[in-house]
């Protein structure tokens, strides 16, 4: 193996008290991958990309990202997590700030760029996703589509070099789920590498390297696109399979 | 306006005068302190948090009247220094009010989304930083109706202090009527003052949570 992953999960396990909510889960991911992961509510599926960028703390295993164990109590936390992008299932920007502040804030306070450089990024960015006319408006003047693609903005603006989603589409309304998927889109055939939790499989099928299938709290399956969809190999893989792709 | 009080309108003014500054000093002063306890307590820092639990049911379990006996007779006493009545009045109505304002605080701190501190810190932000410029932001514009209605509480017990002797509003009035025996008249005329300037202060509130407030 030439490129070692950018991601690499070894055996992680997580429980809230008694109850296990991840199970000996090991994962990589090579640079400018999209793995797709799915799995039915419960599986563990946000719980686990939250372990990657720390945002939840697991009891045993180990978690690498380019080589630095996130969970070492060493790690620069805040310093790491610039260099990874999230997206959140209800998107999270802050109510108080414009779209364009939002997107400048941690590039300003994280990464300490001039407030004239990260407006020029923000603007850019906001162009990229669609929003060019928003810089100013307010998250509550915003669709939930738009304040994705502002939250999409916001993770892109810190040039990370992975990008991870939580359920970007689930908390939307039907019409405006195609405008944030096609932003997703053109990041992967960009090159971007990204770990999408997702119950969108059309979105998989155009862009995914790989599918991951979770039930819980552990990866079942973990195969190429083409593979997963044509032949899952397990029995709980093909019936997830069946119900989601039923409507 | 009745003879009496355009009588004694400027010793009356001056004393509202007093009032006006100890509800300022109290308000702002009460305000910085009340974000540091109620934001130390909200993180539940060791040692300080425990400490401020105390202090914050020592305060709201006892008389304003008590907080500010001991802040102008009994500390000085023991802690060996001398102290004018105002000043003993501005510090206990400051450390009375941080009490309360700290407890709406960190209501108010609570209230913020759990979502908003992980986007936050996914983006690189230290724990610090996302209280500063995202929690607390949001959090104190969220409850301004509280705070403004504990300001008013407070304005109005300002005249407390006229009991340990400062020359406030209520203190100056009593005085006037002491000497001129108009009671109903000076009373009327204090109560109504209070009235406008506490209709003032809300409205305040009022504008400026219209203004502020943002819905996450």
């Amino acid at each position: 193996m030439t490129n070692p992953p950018i991601i690499a999960l070894e055996k992680v396990s997580k429980s809230y008290g008694t109850s296990p909510v991840l199970r000996d889960c090991s994962l990589t991911v090579a640079r400018g991958e999209v793995v797709v992961i799915c799995g039915p509510s419960g599986s563990g599926k946000s719980t686990l990309i939250k372990c990657i960028n720390a945002l939840e703390p697991y009891q045993s295993g180990s978690i690498r990202f380019d080589g630095v164990e996130v969970g070492a109590k060493s790690t620069n936390l805040p310093k790491l997590r610039t260099r990874i992008g999230m997206v959140f299932q209800h998107f999270e920007l802050y109510p108080h700030m414009s779209a364009l502040d939002n997107i400048m804030l941690a590039q300003v306070h994280a990464l300490g760029r001039s407030r004239s450089d990260a407006k020029t990024r923000a603007e850019a960015l906001l162009a990229r996703v669609g929003l060019a006319d928003k810089a100013d408006a307010f998250p509550l003047n915003l669709s939930g589509g738009q304040q994705q693609r502002v939250a999409i903005a916001r993770a892109l603006a810190l040039d990370p070099e992975v990008m991870l989603f939580d359920e970007p589409t689930s908390a939307l309304d039907p019409e405006m789920i195609s405008d944030v998927l096609d932003v997703m889109v053109a990041l992967a055939t960009g090159g971007m590498t990204m770990l999408v939790v997702t119950h969108e499989m059309g979105f998989a099928r155009r862009v995914a390297d790989r599918i991951v299938f979770m039930d819980h709290g552990e990866i079942v399956e973990d195969t190429p696109k083409a593979a997963f969809f044509t032949a899952p190999k397990t029995k709980r893989a093909q019936e997830f399979l069946g119900k989601i792709l039923a409507h | 306006m009745p003879e009496v009080v355009l009588k004694n309108l400027p010793f009356l003014l001056a004393g509202l005068r007093v009032t006006a500054e100890i509800a300022a000093l109290s308000i702002v002063g009460g305000t910085v302190l009340g974000l540091a306890i109620g934001t130390l307590r909200y993180l539940r820092v060791p040692l300080l948090a425990p400490a401020l639990d105390l202090y914050v049911a020592f305060i709201r379990g006892t008389p304003l009247l008590m907080v500010l006996f001991i802040c102008y007779f009994a500390l000085p006493a023991l802690l060996g220094y001398k102290t004018s009545a105002y000043s003993a009045a501005a510090f206990g109505f400051i450390a009375f009010i941080a009490a309360y304002l700290a407890e709406d605080i960190r209501a108010g701190l609570r209230s913020v989304k759990p979502g908003l501190m992980q986007a936050a810190l996914a983006t690189g932000l230290t724990r610090a930083q996302a209280l500063r410029l995202v929690i607390v932001p949001i959090a104190l514009r969220n409850v301004i109706p509280t705070l403004f209605s504990q300001y008013v509480r407070l304005l109005k017990f300002t005249s407390v202090a006229s009991v340990i002797g400062v020359n406030e509003f209520t203190g100056s009035a009593m005085l006037v009527n002491g000497r001129e025996f108009a009671p109903i008249t000076i009373i009327g005329f204090i109560a109504l003052t209070y009235l406008a300037i506490c209709f003032l202060l809300s409205a305040a509130g009022r504008v400026l949570y219209a203004r502020l407030a943002v819905r996450t």
